[in-house]
């Protein structure tokens, strides 16, 4: 996606692509490979994700300056021709602002005390309850990965139950809350074409609207957060309190939280959550509204951003501090990297693998590609799959020769195996990974493999739903 | 992972610490005297009348044990578990001459307010006693220095406190310690100093007041027909406590003397007992 997508209506004036010999494309390959194994092994390097993918990207720029045709430019675009150096339009800067944007303004948002109004009268409604406790925490777990990101809402949530359950004497449940939540983040994570990165960029390159992404993902959602609750109430052996005094203790407990400590502003408390209504509206609406359908997402996510900034007029650089610029950073070389990839014939060679798998048949085919792409992000990151297999899908040929529509079922094989995968081990995916810390930092013992074995009915039971969703009743 | 430290640390602040009124009834009272049974019993209609609050719809024992009735520890304490009193009323340095002395509280009320459950209202020593001490309790304060979940202490004080009258609730930050921990935080470069401070003193004062707040409206709810005030202090401990005793004119001072970590009486109580001589105290 990242070259074509970056330049639409624009071309390179300056090199073509040539001929690449099998040899350099399997030496590229094989940086590739090194490349997913690092990121499996991020943890051990003790090395964050940015540098990790710069380190890469700078190699792969270099072997591609020696060894590929790079296409160097000058640009085409809007019949400009424009310098910049190769690696610039290879970056999707419409996925970067998209995040930078959200996470900005989520960050701005949170300060005016919404997130945590909204999840201390959900923590009241629930009256102590353990089992009403699960239920609504998981459903908020689910609306706030969706609205927010999983990562915010892991934090807000997880952050949450640790203190709640502590309050009300229940952390031997901790474990299973958390867990459960790590869990349904990825779930959340389906509802909406923003809630997840792997969501952005195979959606973008489908050309899913937003709201058509949300008519189809929402129904698999709630089934897969209703039965993801049910086996962890379960499985954890979360149960509703049974006599009147026990009720009456955990209501008194849970009441004496106020949800309005963390309000400084009421205006701005107000401000917010007017600001929230219409950012969702706005992103929403954003491929069908006059004007901003042509400046993107990315667009309407920093205006809400900078609008939201306003308030803080005075300390914005406190804000911009709180950016996951590591992610960012990530992003940016890891585009650079695909690009290079492109150029290598490396995607074309895995876009054969890939049509081989899909080659099955519509049904085992699609199923396929979704549970190999959940089985690949459930021990790396899903974010280069998914930037892959997008740039691969797209420039596969559909119904009459052109492209595939977004409702065919290998888009969301891919973005269902990507967003579900991340729940098979605790480094599948960032949230579950949020939670783990959070469970860790509580003092609890809780191995990768303990992860694995607790976590992996619940996983298979989501894919067997969502290849059944996507199989059959899409 | 500061982001969850950052919310939680929302969520702890948003957990409130709720009062809980419980009625303080105390049926029987034993006042010690080491004089003789003529100044023991005027000791005791002294108190009864001071402690008039405490005959409200109640019908309160009185027994009153003179300088003969006991001559060592071991009697006293004798004597107290025979009776079971629900409040001790005494006075310092029974059996001594030390009162002249202001170091100590005397053995035995060293003794009676560890070794039993029980209250003990120490009142000026009889020789030091000036007129106008014990007239009533219109103004009780409860002092601690951390007052937030210290239900026990705001329910007696309560309890004590005359119909119409005031309770003051009292907290003092000691800021010999504080400053000393903001010594370090000013030695530790990725904490923002000035920042610490205001945060700290803030979140302090909001945890004692919201605290206040609740045992205002618990105590209102409860029909308790008293008027609470809050004080907040920081400074040097016992200064501020003094100061604070002196400005509100009180009455009579509640403070916790039980410390769950040691034998000795809990590090506030024992100094301000000593130094606070001339209204009563009552040591739970």
């Amino acid at each position: 996606m990242a070259a074509s997508l970056a330049l639409q209506g624009g071309q390179a004036a300056g090199h073509v692509a040539g001929e690449v010999s099998g040899g350099v494309t399997f030496l590229f390959a094989g940086v590739l490979v090194a490349l997913i194994v690092c990121l499996a092994f991020e943890e051990k390097l003790h090395a964050k994700k940015s540098l990790i993918v710069g380190v890469f990207a700078v190699a792969s720029l270099l072997l591609g300056a020696a060894l590929l045709p790079m296409p160097y430019g000058p640009y085409l675009i809007g019949g400009h021709e424009i310098r910049m150096p190769v690696y610039i339009p290879a970056v999707d800067w419409g996925v970067i602002t998209i995040i930078l944007g959200a996470s900005l303004f989520v960050d701005v948002t949170s300060r005016s005390g919404l997130f945590t109004w909204i999840a201390i009268r959900l923590t009241k409604a629930s009256g102590g309850d353990p089992l009403r406790l699960l239920w609504f925490y998981g459903v908020m777990t689910v609306v706030f990965s969706a609205v927010l990101n999983n990562v915010t809402a892991m934090i807000i949530v997880g952050s949450l139950t640790a203190v709640s359950l502590d309050k009300l004497n229940r952390k031997d449940k901790l474990l299973g809350f958390l867990l459960v939540e790590g869990l349904l983040t990825n779930i959340g994570g389906l509802l909406t074409l923003i809630s997840s990165v792997p969501n952005i960029i195979v959606g973008t390159a489908a050309g899913i609207s937003f709201m058509a992404f949300f008519v189809k993902a929402s129904p698999f959602v709630l089934v897969a957060t209703i039965i993801t609750l049910i086996l962890g109430a379960r499985v954890f052996r979360v149960e509703g309190l049974k006599d009147e005094a026990g009720r009456a203790s955990a209501r008194a407990l849970v009441d004496s939280f106020d949800e309005n400590d963390g309000i400084e502003s009421r205006g701005f408390f107000w401000f917010g959550a007017v600001m929230l209504v219409l950012f969702i509206v706005a992103i929403a609406t954003a491929s069908v509204t006059p004007l901003v359908s042509d400046l993107g997402m990315g667009f309407v996510a920093m205006a809400f951003a900078i609008v939201m900034l306003v308030r803080f007029k005075d300390e914005v650089d406190s804000f911009y501090r709180t950016v996951d610029w590591d992610l960012l950073g990530f992003f940016a070389a890891l585009f650079m990297v695909i690009n290079v990839m492109e150029h290598a014939q490396v995607l074309a060679l895995i876009g054969h693998g890939v049509e081989a798998i899909i080659g099955l048949g519509p049904t085992l085919g699609t199923g396929a590609v979704m549970v190999s792409t959940a089985a690949f992000s459930s021990v790396t990151d899903n974010i280069p799959l998914a930037a892959m297999l997008a740039k691969i899908i797209a420039a596969m040929p559909g119904p009459g020769g052109g492209p595939l529509p977004p409702t065919d079922p290998l888009w969301w094989s891919v973005i269902f195996g990507a967003n579900l995968g991340g729940n098979i081990t605790p480094i599948g995916s960032a949230s579950t990974l949020v939670a783990v810390t959070i469970i860790h930092k509580h003092g609890l013992h809780l191995t990768f493999a303990g992860f694995v074995r607790k976590a992996v009915p619940f996983a298979l039971v989501q894919i067997v739903i969502a290849a059944v969703y996507v199989l059959w009743v899409m | 992972m500061t982001k969850v430290d950052q919310f939680e640390s929302v969520f702890r602040a948003a957990a409130k610490t709720p009062f809980a009124y419980r009625s303080v009834e105390v049926e029987s009272i034993l006042v010690v005297s080491d004089r003789d049974e003529e100044e023991a019993r005027s000791l005791g209609e002294q108190l009864r009348s001071f402690l008039s609050v405490l005959q409200r719809g109640e019908n309160v024992r009185w027994r009153i044990v003179h300088g003969g009735d006991y001559g060592t520890v071991p009697e006293l304490l004798k004597l107290v578990e025979e009776e079971r009193p629900g409040l001790i009323c005494t006075y310092r340095h029974l059996h001594s001459d030390s009162w002249r002395w202001p170091y100590t509280l005397g053995e035995y009320v060293d003794v009676l307010t560890q070794a039993t459950t029980t209250p003990v209202l120490v009142v000026p020593h009889p020789e030091r006693m000036p007129d106008a001490t014990m007239e009533n309790t219109d103004v009780v304060m409860a002092m601690t220095d951390h007052l937030v979940g210290d239900h026990a202490l705001v329910n007696w004080a309560a309890r004590f406190t005359e119909d119409g009258g005031r309770l003051v609730l009292a907290a003092v930050e000691d800021d010999s310690t504080f400053e000393r921990f903001m010594e370090t935080v000013g030695k530790i470069p990725s904490i923002d100093t000035r920042s610490a401070r205001e945060d700290i003193l803030d979140r302090l004062s909001r945890d004692v007041r919201d605290y206040m707040g609740a045992c205002r409206r618990g105590l209102a709810s409860a029909g308790v027909p008293i008027s609470v005030e809050d004080v907040l202090a920081a400074g040097h401990r016992l200064r501020e406590c003094r100061r604070l005793v002196e400005e509100h004119d009180a009455d009579l001072l509640v403070m916790h003397t039980k410390d769950e970590d040691q034998l000795a009486m809990h590090g506030l109580a024992y100094p301000l007992a000593i130094e606070v001589r001339s209204i009563p105290l009552l040591l739970l």
